[in-house]
């Protein structure tokens, strides 16, 4: 099932509602990159609190969607993981090293916007 | 007590029909051994009292099964037991009844402290006396005497493989009991701001307990929607390349969920044997103590501690 992805002023919104195969996860990156350069975005929130196991392509594949997206200007971060994903991803030796990550929706955003205005205030 | 129902936990000693079948097999039990068995049941069964009075006198010498013979309630209902035991051991059925019997006898042995080799010495004593008369029975024909007492001494060992199980499936349970206990005392995580949580660590952590602290921790943070956590070890005893792989897992996991941890309290000699184990602890923010913690975690959460007019100067650090 594809990723809905929503914009909000400069912002992307995908929040994942079912758990994923492989090709949706490829295709939510394309779209993500696609859509970050079409709409200047600075900032894009991933939501995954509906997933229940994150495994190792899926970790990959949300490392290079943040990457890909900070190569096209927007921060990327990934709210809502689990306690026990967490616990899984960390004993599996799968890390978001270098990746925004927040407890949930609201966090995520406020992390967002307080890493874009230094961004922008570094930059001025 | 030993009359009433079984514990729950030795459903575990496996007493299945199968089962029952299987330890006989281990002990090469047939039918004419069965055969063989009654031809001594009146025997026995008369002198059941002096059996019995064998078993415990030897007992009563030892200083080691005190718990027992001193316990007058506790002698009084294995006399009982012993005395159903040595009639039911002659009777040649031994179903779940049977075994449920050595169960019972198995169980009030352990609570009173009796251990397997004190036992095992007390019933080879009981074999022996029931040994010596029935080859003055078998006078005549010493060789059935001795058929008919290798016949006996398959159930013998019947009952001390149960009795041996019951021993340490009783001692499991107290274990079981001991490790809930020390599960009920387990870490509690503490909300001290909004936003932050302190994590006082102390003991010995174990995989368990680590996997408990972390899964504790992990839902804490989610509850309280914690952005640090201050980790406290300076009541950990040992920290080995175990501990401190749970500790750098459990930050992982945390900053996963948004969390930033700061461990303080790492000792000198902790912190001298992590560098000795060659633990990579790079990725984890650390601070000396926790007033150091809890300081830095204001900082990051843009607290500011500022002493009231008038009051008495804090000692220590300002």
């Amino acid at each position: 099932m594809p990723v809905p992805i929503l914009k909000q002023g400069e912002m992307l919104i995908a929040s994942i509602q079912s758990n994923l195969n492989d090709q949706d996860l490829m295709q939510l990156k394309d779209e993500i990159a696609e859509k970050v350069g079409r709409f200047k975005s600075r900032g894009v929130v991933l939501d995954v609190s509906i997933l229940d196991v994150l495994d190792s392509f899926a970790t990959r594949t949300l490392r290079s969607i943040a990457e890909t997206a900070r190569l096209r200007g927007a921060e990327t971060v990934i709210v809502g993981i689990q306690p026990d994903v967490a616990v899984a991803m960390v004993q599996l030796g799968l890390t978001l090293d270098g990746v925004l990550t927040a407890l949930d929706f609201e966090e995520g955003m406020e992390l967002l916007v307080a890493s874009i205005e230094g961004s922008r205030r570094g930059g001025s | 007590m030993a009359d009433g129902p079984l514990p729950s936990d030795l459903e575990r000693l496996q007493l299945s029909p199968h089962d029952i079948e299987r330890r006989k097999a281990f002990v090469d039990f047939q039918s004419d051994d069965a055969a063989r068995i009654t031809t001594i049941k009146d025997l026995v069964v008369r002198n059941a009292d002096r059996y019995g009075a064998a078993f415990f006198d030897h007992l009563a010498t030892i200083e080691e099964a005190f718990g027992l013979t001193r316990n007058r309630k506790l002698l009084e209902q294995a006399r009982r037991l012993k005395q159903e035991h040595l009639v039911a051991m002659v009777r040649g059925e031994y179903g779940r009844d049977y075994m449920e019997q050595r169960v019972r006898l198995g169980v009030l042995y352990s609570r009173a402290g009796l251990s397997a080799r004190v036992f095992l010495g007390a019933f080879h004593v009981l074999m022996r006396a029931i040994g010596a008369d029935i080859i003055k029975q078998y006078a005549d024909t010493p060789g059935d005497g001795f058929d008919c007492f290798m016949s006996l001494k398959k159930i013998g060992f019947l009952d001390i493989g149960l009795i041996v199980d019951v021993l340490i499936a009783e001692r499991e349970r107290t274990i079981n009991l001991q490790q809930d206990a020390i599960r009920e005392l387990s870490t509690p995580v503490l909300r001290l701001r909004e936003r932050l949580l302190i994590l006082p660590m102390i003991g010995v952590i174990d995989s368990m307990r680590a996997k408990q602290l972390t899964d504790g921790l992990l839902l804490s943070i989610r509850a309280n929607r914690a952005k640090i956590v201050v980790m406290d070890i300076t009541g950990v005893a040992a920290v080995d390349s175990k501990v401190a792989n749970h500790l750098i897992q459990t930050v992982a996991a945390a900053r996963l969920m948004g969390a930033n941890v700061i461990v303080t309290g790492i000792s000198a000699d902790v912190a001298q044997s992590l560098v000795a184990l060659g633990v990579d602890l790079t990725s984890i923010r650390t601070m000396n103590d926790l007033q150091g913690g809890l300081e830095e975690a204001e900082r990051l959460l843009g607290y500011k501690v500022v002493q009231a007019d008038g009051a008495t100067p804090a000692s220590g650090r300002a």
